[in-house]
């Protein structure tokens, strides 16, 4: 191809390709203006850490920070409190340290995105200008695909637990409740989704605490993928070696449908009964990006986005971070995290007028655990080729085979830190 | 490889004339300041700069904001310069026995271990 591959107009979006026509330039627009308006939805891993990163690395930035939740919510490490190692409390993290930043922070609730005139509205009936938007809302559920689940779920017969707070709170009730010689039932999505290797982390902790006080229980584990796709040799390991029969695992066997009269999860061959049921539906991106036009990949799931500024290539000026960017990254915190400071670096370059750095390079860690003292890591190092506009997976990454004590003591170590990262 | 970038440099100047910054930008580039490589491509020195506080900040994920960690994932704070690439390079060769490391050792390369081991070194 004749054009050069750091085509700068591709990363630089509209606003640059306006240049390029002659026309009205918004980048030096910000001059006039003062500062250039960072508007950011969702306070997650890939939310806070890019509003943090954007403030730190460009105090000019004026950067807002919506968020529905007064409180930050842990999903990592969220199955220790299905497993009884930790409650909820332990999980739940202050926004406070954002402040000292100079993020101003907001807790409501988007309702509407107007990508042609640049405002958030909230619930509240705020109506707040950004130049740029960056949308880290983390998945919404197809719950429309599992027939009777909203219901059952509105109920509190079933829950997801797949977004951190009240739903694992639940879970680990349901499981105290469950007499011994229970059955245990996790319906486990088919990829992509949400952290892969959480359902396999959920049996094996749920497990762990059979184990110790209700040795006669069973877990069924159904699963819509073809096999245990993350870290499969370090599970089929712990779950031979310290839950010997009690983890029954089944492939290929996709949810379709929940009775909750009787406790039973219909999947496309077999009915199977359960005292407590677990059942984690397919996410896809954030409702607030439909809002806003960019859940746009083939399926309409996921949001394709430019490896560079992560800005979606149909909406100019709408950034989408995290578990809802259409990609072949794990949708985990630590790339999120990451993402949020590759987004807020690429802003920083183009609102100062320099190129924003076309190789980023992202790289992902995530621990599980296998029991209440053994866990093991998956790591992968990503870089962006813009020939290809892809991230190429670099040679060398991959799982343990085992979990151990010293990534036992890891995992807690890195959840400290990504806390520390993410929220100050 | 190397000409490909050049023109990318010619590419981008031109767009940096459309604004004032830019304008200020465009003399400024005239003093030509060294290139920098970010896996074997040459880059102006901003974006070596970008790459590296981004790289560098990929790491206080694990080892705590800044590089400082306050648990059994050892701080890069502070740490020398020379000591770093050097243990970045036994990572990648397996001199050095790892849990995680060697993955990301080997996913970066030469002059990133140079740039990281420059940035910790200056963390106080």
């Amino acid at each position: 191809m004749a054009i050069d591959r750091r085509d700068f107009l591709k990363y630089a979006g509209a606003g640059f390709a306006t240049t390029l026509a002659g026309l009205a330039i918004p980048r030096t627009a910000f001059a006039k203006k003062g500062k250039p308006k960072v508007v950011i939805v969702g306070a997650g891993f890939g939310g806070a850490t890019c509003a943090k990163y954007l403030r730190k690395w460009d105090s000019n930035v004026e950067v807002t920070l919506i968020e529905a939740n007064d409180k930050f919510y842990s999903c990592p490490l969220s199955n220790w409190v299905v497993g009884g190692m930790l409650t909820m409390k332990d999980l739940t993290k202050s926004y406070k340290g954002l402040l000292k930043y100079g993020v101003k922070m907001v807790h409501d609730r988007v309702v509407g995105i107007d990508t042609d005139k640049r405002t958030v509205s909230t619930q509240r009936g705020s109506k707040i200008p950004y130049d740029h938007v960056v949308l880290a809302p983390g998945i919404d559920f197809m719950t429309d695909l599992i027939e009777g689940y909203d219901e059952a779920l509105a109920a509190g017969k079933i829950t997801h637990a797949w977004k951190a707070g009240p739903q694992t709170t639940l879970l680990r009730q349901q499981l105290e409740a469950m007499p011994d010689g229970g059955v245990f039932v996790i319906s486990s999505p088919a990829r992509p989704q949400r952290c892969v290797s959480g359902p396999y982390e959920r049996a094996s902790l749920a497990a762990h605490y059979f184990k110790q006080k209700k040795p006669k229980s069973k877990i069924i584990l159904l699963d819509a993928d073809v096999d245990i796709i993350s870290k499969g040799p370090m599970y089929r390991q712990a779950w031979k070696t310290m839950y010997p029969g009690m983890i029954d695992y089944r492939p290929n066997n996709r949810a379709v449908r929940v009775d909750t009269k009787n406790m039973t999860v219909i999947t496309e061959f077999e009915d199977v009964k359960g005292d407590v049921l677990n059942i984690i539906p397919r996410g896809r991106a954030g409702d607030i990006c439909a809002m806003a036009g960019v859940r746009n990949d083939t399926a309409g799931i996921w949001c394709p986005v430019n490896g560079v500024t992560y800005e979606s290539p149909k909406v100019p000026f709408v950034h989408i971070l995290g578990d809802s960017v259409a990609t072949n990254m794990p949708k985990s915190a630590h790339v999120s995290n990451n993402q949020g400071k590759i987004c807020a670096a690429a802003l920083v370059e183009i609102f100062n007028g320099r190129e924003p750095d076309p190789y980023p390079v992202i790289g992902s860690t995530s621990y599980s655990a296998t029991s209440d003292h053994t866990s093991g890591p998956i790591a992968v190092v990503m870089r962006y080729d813009p020939d290809k506009e892809a991230y190429i997976r670099q040679p060398g990454g991959g799982a343990s085979e085992e979990g151990d004590e010293l990534n036992f003591e890891y995992m807690k170590s890195w959840a400290e830190n990504i806390w520390a990262d993410t929220l100050g | 490889m190397k000409v490909k970038h050049s023109l990318a440099l010619a590419l981008s100047a031109a767009l940096m004339f459309s604004g004032p910054a830019g304008a200020a930008k465009a003399s400024k580039a005239k003093e030509k300041p060294a290139p920098c490589l970010i896996a074997g491509w040459e880059n102006p020195p901003s974006v070596c700069a970008s790459h590296t506080k981004v790289i560098a900040a990929t790491c206080f994920i694990c080892h705590g904001p800044n590089g400082k960690s306050s648990t059994a994932i050892p701080s890069l704070a502070g740490q020398e310069k020379a000591y770093f690439i050097t243990a970045m390079k036994e990572f990648k060769e397996g001199k050095r026995e790892a849990t995680v490391m060697k993955k990301y050792a080997l996913g970066y390369t030469d002059e990133e271990y140079e740039a990281m081991g420059e940035f910790f070194a200056k963390v106080k």
